[in-house]
């Protein structure tokens, strides 16, 4: 809590606050929680003057009123998408992905997830004014792939270079470093201008290091991270995409506990269900507002082997309507289209 | 407040480039891998049964990186960490003395080196048991700044210290600690990670039950992950099989190589 500064006041001098500070008011709450006429009496001020400075407190400090027409002037002088640049990746997200909000993408392990980011990076930074930061927790974003990525698609050498220039990368391996990093945008004093993209790559990496522990302290960091990262989303209107992963989980499936011996158990087969499982817990399950599943189809179809097709679905979304939330995917030399 | 280094992906490209990555002596084994060899600065995990190769790949790495500077290589010095006392220094030896005679040929003129000062440039830890392979990650990043030539650090294997003594979420957190850590220290001094693991069987998974152990998670852990494998009908059992399972540069293909007296060579 913020403490008592005589600046802030018009009628509190230095040696008012002292008093309140020997009588153990020291922060803003102290103040609003004590009676006033004791207030009054600690501080000499007129009863009128103290009330002053209660209702000072709470238009500095409440959370301010906004008018719907101003909510919808803000939200269409801005832009609401940020388009993916994959044709039908934006027509099942509407357009692209949202714009202060928070994106998920999950999928099992080399399911192309880290590949749709680079290309997404390239595909956002393409455009000259905007930037990408991609903060890489695990070692694996490849400089060398997105070259190739953009050398294969024919790009030239210094549209490469600058292309490459406004994709910003950032190693963090520890949790509270992501929080530090994040505090830091927030508060200007990491500045990145022409911000559009924050890709983070990926956060079970830096969460499963506080599995096991008795504390909560994970959880904790958790939150805050989700608390600075709507903050920034909205602040300063860029997308936040977040890459989960996907564990399996296998149920034997107990269908029929009461069978009646007929069938003998050389016939019963075994039957598996196996269940996907988003990562990183209850809490973070309906902290982002899209949700987008990839995964890996069979090589086996294709008889063109130089290309693998993925599987797009958006599980959950509070910011799309169509009815149609599946596409694929082609992840080739090229990058993914 | 920390500060952070914010490098855009032009500057992460030269220092990518910068240096070659580790050979393996089996040109289709570099070549899978989509840059020649491994990456430094990557973590590599090596999957296979037993006797798929996974430990004789890592001591042709270890002997693989003093590969002089003029024959494009690194000319330094290897970290293996033997948690399952798998490695045997009779065979590493051979290894070495055939990789570098190899490279002695090709140069067309005698290294300036004996193997005494060649077999020094391996260092060898054994890490047997949690504790032991705990304190000596602990000490790593010390290790590293004592012997800045390291260019590469062996772990074979990863799973077997976590094989007992430590109930599930405890081991997830404490490796994923752990690499965050090896990563960190990769990443700052551009050394390539060699991890092999062991398989392990899940049943009724759908892409088929035997797996990588560690789980799900971990499987999302590694830059790179490589199955050994032994083709199940060949004329010659010397013959490998690796298929790149995960990669963030190259697409998923399958490379033949063999395990040979002096190493990993090409198959014929």
């Amino acid at each position: 809590m913020q403490k008592l500064k005589a600046q802030n006041f018009n009628n509190l001098s230095e040696s008012i606050i002292r008093t309140l500070a020997q009588n153990r008011i020291v922060t803003i709450l102290d103040f609003l929680q004590e009676d006033v006429s004791k207030l009054t009496s600690l501080t000499k001020l007129s009863l009128h003057d103290v009330l002053t400075i209660r209702n000072e407190i709470f238009t500095t400090y409440s959370a301010p009123l906004i008018n719907g027409t101003a909510l919808l002037t803000k939200v269409y002088k801005s832009r609401s998408r940020i388009s993916s640049g994959i044709d039908s990746l934006d027509s099942i997200t509407n357009g692209g992905f949202p714009v202060r909000h928070i994106t998920e993408i999950c999928g099992l392990a080399d399911s192309g997830k880290s590949q749709l980011c680079f290309q997404l990076a390239i595909n956002v930074a393409k455009d000259d004014d905007s930037t990408v930061l991609y903060v890489d927790t695990k070692g694996d974003f490849s400089a060398v792939r997105v070259q190739k990525m953009l050398d294969a698609q024919g790009y030239s050498h210094k549209d490469m270079a600058s292309i490459m220039y406004r994709i910003r990368v950032v190693h963090i391996w520890t949790m509270a470093d992501l929080v530090d990093l994040f505090k830091g945008i927030k508060n200007k004093a990491l500045e990145i201008e022409n911000l559009a993209l924050v890709i983070v790559d990926s956060l079970p990496c830096l969460m499963f290091q506080h599995l096991g522990d008795d504390n909560k302290m994970g959880l904790s960091l958790l939150n805050i991270l989700v608390n600075y990262s709507r903050f920034i989303a909205n602040e300063f209107n860029v997308a936040i995409i977040y890459i989960n992963i996907q564990t399996r989980w296998i149920d034997s499936d107990i269908s029929d506990l009461e069978d009646d011996g007929e069938s003998t158990s050389a016939y019963k087969e075994a039957a598996y269900i196996e269940k996907k499982n988003r990562c990183l817990g209850k809490y973070w399950e309906s902290v982002p507002v899209l949700v987008l599943q990839l995964e890996k189809l069979d090589l086996s179809s294709k008889e063109n082997e130089t290309c693998t097709e993925l599987k797009a679905s958006i599980i959950t979304s509070n910011v799309t309507k169509s009815n149609n939330n599946q596409c694929v995917l082609n992840l080739s030399t090229m990058g993914i289209t | 407040m920390k500060t952070f280094k914010i490098s855009n992906a032009t500057e992460l490209w030269q220092k990518e480039t910068s240096l070659p990555a580790v050979a393996s002596f089996s040109q289709s084994l570099d070549n899978i891998l989509g840059i020649n060899g491994f990456q430094l600065g990557s973590i590599i995990e090596l999957l296979g049964l037993p006797g798929a190769g996974k430990t004789q790949l890592c001591l042709q790495l270890c002997a693989s990186v003093q590969i002089p500077k003029e024959l494009g290589g690194l000319n330094a010095e290897a970290l293996y960490i033997d948690t399952n006392t798998n490695f045997t220094i009779s065979r590493f030896r051979e290894i070495l003395s055939a990789s570098l005679l190899r490279c002695q040929t090709i140069l067309g003129e005698p290294l300036q080196m004996t193997e005494n000062e060649a077999l020094s440039k391996l260092h060898y830890v054994n890490a047997f048991g949690l504790e032991k392979f705990c304190a000596f990650m602990y000490r790593l990043p010390k290790f590293i700044e004592a012997h800045p030539n390291v260019k590469l650090i062996a772990i074979d294997s990863i799973a077997y210290p976590f094989k007992d003594g430590i109930p599930t979420k405890q081991r997830t957190g404490l490796l994923f600690r752990q690499m965050a850590e090896l990563q960190r220290i990769a990443v700052q001094h551009q050394i390539a990670v060699v991890l092999s693991n062991e398989m392990s069987t899940r049943v009724g998974l759908s892409g088929g039950a035997v797996v990588g152990s560690l789980g799900d998670a971990w499987a999302h852990r590694c830059n790179v992950r490589l199955l050994l494998s032994t083709p199940q009908v060949t004329q010659d059992s010397t013959e490998r099989l690796a298929l790149l399972l995960k990669s963030n540069v190259a697409a998923s293909t399958v490379a033949r190589f063999k395990i040979t007296e002096e190493g990993i060579r090409d198959a014929e």
